[in-house]
């Protein structure tokens, strides 16, 4: 009794003494505190790879085209476009009366500009370049209509040009201040303009009231980079941060049961699979390949490892994704049946069976490790092998020096089939170091000529199709997007691919 | 005296020499940054990474890139961040600050502290608060930095909402990862304070002090105390090194915007330039503290200075 009486007024003295230091729980009222990962180090939509430099850039800048929460593709800087001369040529009218942040009007010289520079020496130092490389060159017809020469088809473009390498920039503001300026004091369109940058430590922006979608409702959104997930949800639970991007399944619980917080756990961009080495082991055999599929309980690791925030998935894709067919159906577990499968495929008992995967992924480890005990029940010999992941990437992959199995992981901002499939198992692509299919090529070819909606999703679905009965892989699953939520925020409309556009958040 | 800092400044060079070749020869090791930077990101071709390693300059050979990097230690340039072009310095001129001050502060603590109860453990020595003082120590000893900073957030942040969690916002900021960072060194100082005294009391000096009838505070703190200095300033000197390098952890924990944090980053992101500021900026900092120490031995001990 004394003991816990002393107990008592020593934490009630340390409680005293160290209220001075109280922290002011409440925000500021107005102000969205969002954590994310990793700090971009540059603002400049050429420059930048990250998500998380979407995460905050998205309100700053805007595209000629836009994508809401929905992934539904709509009007942005540009309020239409139409496709001319045999496709080659795509006319965009221009919205009008918009500004840039620091009242440069925007028009079709700033497109010409925007274009001119991602696609010439600026944009040839960065990582975006790449996945423009259609566009031929931008030609300016009036002061509100731009036309975008097309070097070749490309029918994802419209999605590209919502984010990313494509948003738009003030021509004076660069050419005046310069490149190095314009990294770490950003300028765009968008409905939050840039205050103040700190680097590793936060960025902060304001509401831009003039912006044409209408003002928005928060006056600040301040984005904090904070590396480590603990940190992150400790941050959330004090009440210090109002939106939490890194949450690991394993802290998801800790979330949910926490009283000020919501978890939201969405169809997000990131797939799953084990890709099966086609040319050597017992994975040579098509067979071999489909009894393997059959033999793991997805479901079961879906729900026990990744505690249900993942969907089974038919083919290497969201249920989001431009050519998911929602249709087809993945190999059913059935264990029976895939014993029977080895036997007749004459696989001798214990062979091996080896998986390589990214070591720094603790998720994927568990997933290894659950689906190496499936293949122990078949009676193979799994070794499960973790790698340092640029040597994995760079090396292991790309040289053809994989196991039977190995670890893909990957999620496209675009939700487009293509990319995904095109990089995965078309001849000599960095990701396919085994397969030689001319059919799949020719249909992986063929689809990126066609602008036809409809006509290309039903040539990207004969591509799954064909990729699930050759049984290249085994489609795992479809990762959540999770958000930790402080209940303040209201309208919070969480978007699968994490490019947040606070324009209706209010926080209480 | 000026001789003597000559010839430490000539070894220093040296030191520097051989640290940035090691971590530029090793980090290049470990995996191609133009892969990391792209990774995730859209339609990759051997191209486009050909761009990037042309633009970061990691098609030159390694020891022009190398000797690129010494010429720019010269004149205080470190070159560019690879994520998004930041320059090193002034990364590390926000960065350096944050981490001195958190080590300075978490040192300040460890010393109020252990000195004395290392003292008092020492006149005690073999009676309860002696013992008491050893068991404490060993259990601070015991405990891994980062179970410790997670198990403070918890009851700080979360149960109590008293401390903000992360960052560096204010003195409440300081106050976790300080204490942290003190309970470790406070744990190994209290034991060396108290060996150190032990030693210094069983002199024959000391004796003679007691025999010519000194007051025992006299003897303590006038003959004892400044005796048993040297090998404290020593350690606690050396301390600082190894703080900053346990400092990483606690900084990570913690997000604090300093070296640890920084050299943590350049270390996933394969951000060489940074990862080789950072780390020639802490060793440029151990040895000015190394060098301090030497400096500091003479001031307490004359003789050494004539040696």
């Amino acid at each position: 009794m004394k003991f816990s009486t002393t107990l008592k007024a020593l934490g009630l003295t340390a409680a005293v003494a160290l209220a001075p230091l109280m922290v002011s729980k409440a925000q500021a009222a107005g102000t969205l505190t969002v954590a994310v990962a990793i700090d971009p180090g540059s603002w400049d939509p050429i420059d930048t790879f990250l998500v998380d430099w979407s995460s905050a850039a998205n309100n700053i800048f805007d595209g000629l085209t836009a994508r809401g929460a929905d992934m539904k593709l709509k009007p942005g800087l540009a309020t239409s476009w139409e496709l001319m001369d045999n496709n080659s040529r795509i006319r965009f009218k221009l919205r009008e009366n918009v500004k840039f942040h620091n009242g440069e009007p925007f028009n079709a010289a700033a497109v010409k500009f925007t274009f001119d520079r991602l696609l010439g020496e600026e944009g040839k130092k960065g990582p975006q370049q790449s996945n423009y490389t259609s566009i031929d060159r931008v030609e300016v017809i009036d002061d509100k209509t731009v036309d975008f020469i097309m070097k070749q088809p490309d029918p994802v473009l419209l999605t590209k040009l919502a984010g990313y390498g494509a948003m738009i920039v003030p021509p004076k503001y660069i050419q005046e201040k310069g490149d190095a300026h314009f990294n770490l004091n950003p300028v765009g369109t968008g409905p939050f303009k840039f205050v103040e940058y700190s680097p590793k430590v936060s960025l902060t922006l304001e509401a831009f009231p003039e912006h044409w979608g209408g003002a928005p409702k928060l006056d600040k959104v301040v984005t904090r980079f904070i590396s480590e997930a603990n940190t992150q949800v400790a941050e959330l639970q004090s009440g210090r941060l109002d939106v939490a991007t890194l949450i690991p399944f394993g802290l998801a619980p800790t979330v949910e049961k926490s009283p000020n917080l919501s978890l939201m756990s969405i169809t997000g961009p990131t797939v799953v699979s084990l890709r099966l080495n086609t040319k050597e082991g017992i994975t040579k055999d098509v067979n071999v390949r489909k009894a393997l599929i059959m033999g793991i309980d997805r479901d079961a690791i879906i729900k026990a490892v990744l505690l249900g925030h993942a969907k089974p998935i038919a083919s290497f894709q969201s249920e989001l994704s431009f050519g998911n067919d929602p249709a087809m159906k993945p190999l059913p577990f059935d264990l029976a049946q895939a014993k029977k499968m080895l036997q007749d495929a004459k696989v001798p008992a214990g062979a091996p069976v080896r998986i390589d995967f990214r070591g720094n992924d603790a998720t994927f480890r568990e997933v290894a490790q659950a689906a190496a005990g499936f293949l122990q029940a078949l009676g193979l010999k799994p070794a499960l092998q973790p790698h340092e992941p640029p040597v994995l990437l760079n090396d292991i992959i790309p040289n053809g020096k994989t196991g039977e199995a190995w670890h893909q992981s990957w999620g496209g901002w675009t939700f487009d089939y293509d990319n995904t499939a095109y990089l995965m198992y078309h001849t000599g692509e960095k990701w396919n170091p085994y397969g030689k299919d001319p059919k799949l090529d020719a249909l992986l070819e063929k689809q990126r000529t066609v602008y036809d909606v409809k006509e290309r999703e039903k040539i990207l679905q004969e591509v799954a199709r064909y990729v699930a009965d050759q049984a290249l892989e085994l489609p795992l699953y479809n990762q959540n997007t999770l958000y930790g939520v402080n209940k303040r925020v209201k309208n919070f409309d969480a978007p699968a691919d994490r490019r947040f556009r606070f324009t209706e958040t209010t926080v209480e | 005296m000026a001789g003597f800092i000559f010839k430490r400044l000539l070894q220093a060079i040296f030191v520097i020499l051989a640290v940035t070749l090691i971590v530029a020869f090793a980090i290049r090791l470990s995996g191609d940054p133009a892969v990391m930077l792209l990774s995730g990101g859209g339609n990759v071709t051997e191209q486009d990474l050909q761009n990037i390693r042309q633009a970061l300059g990691l098609e030159r050979p390694f020891h022009v890139q190398y000797l690129g990097f010494l010429e720019g230690i010269l004149v205080g340039d470190f070159g560019k961040s690879f994520m998004g072009a930041t320059p090193v310095s002034a990364l590390i001129a926000q960065a350096l600050p944050a981490t001195l001050l958190l080590a300075f502060v978490s040192l300040l603590i460890s010393i109020v502290l252990s000195v004395p109860l290392g003292i008092y453990a020492a006149v005690h020595r073999g009676r309860w608060p002696d013992q008491m003082i050893r068991i404490l120590s060993l259990v601070g000893l015991s405990f891994p930095n980062f179970w410790l900073a997670i198990m403070l957030v918890l009851l700080f942040s979360i149960v109590l909402g008293i401390l903000p969690p992360s960052g560096m916002e204010g003195p409440e900021s300081f106050v976790m990862p300080a204490l942290t960072m003190a309970t470790i060194l406070t744990a190994t100082n209290v034991r060396l304070v108290r060996t150190s005294m032990l030693e210094t009391l069983s002199q024959q000096y000391i004796m003679v002090a007691r025999s010519k009838g000194l007051r025992d505070r006299v003897v303590l703190y006038k003959h004892a105390l400044r005796n048993s200095a040297i090998p404290l300033v020593t350690y606690i000197g050396l301390q600082f090194g190894s703080l900053i390098g346990g400092i990483v952890i606690v900084e990570r924990v913690f997000n604090w915007p300093g070296m640890g944090t920084l050299a943590f980053d350049a270390i996933s992101n394969r951000d060489y330039p940074v990862l080789q500021g950072t780390i020639t900026v802490l060793a440029l900092f151990i040895i000015l503290i190394n060098l301090l120490v030497d400096i500091a031995y003479g001031l307490i001990d004359p003789r050494i200075r004539t040696e």
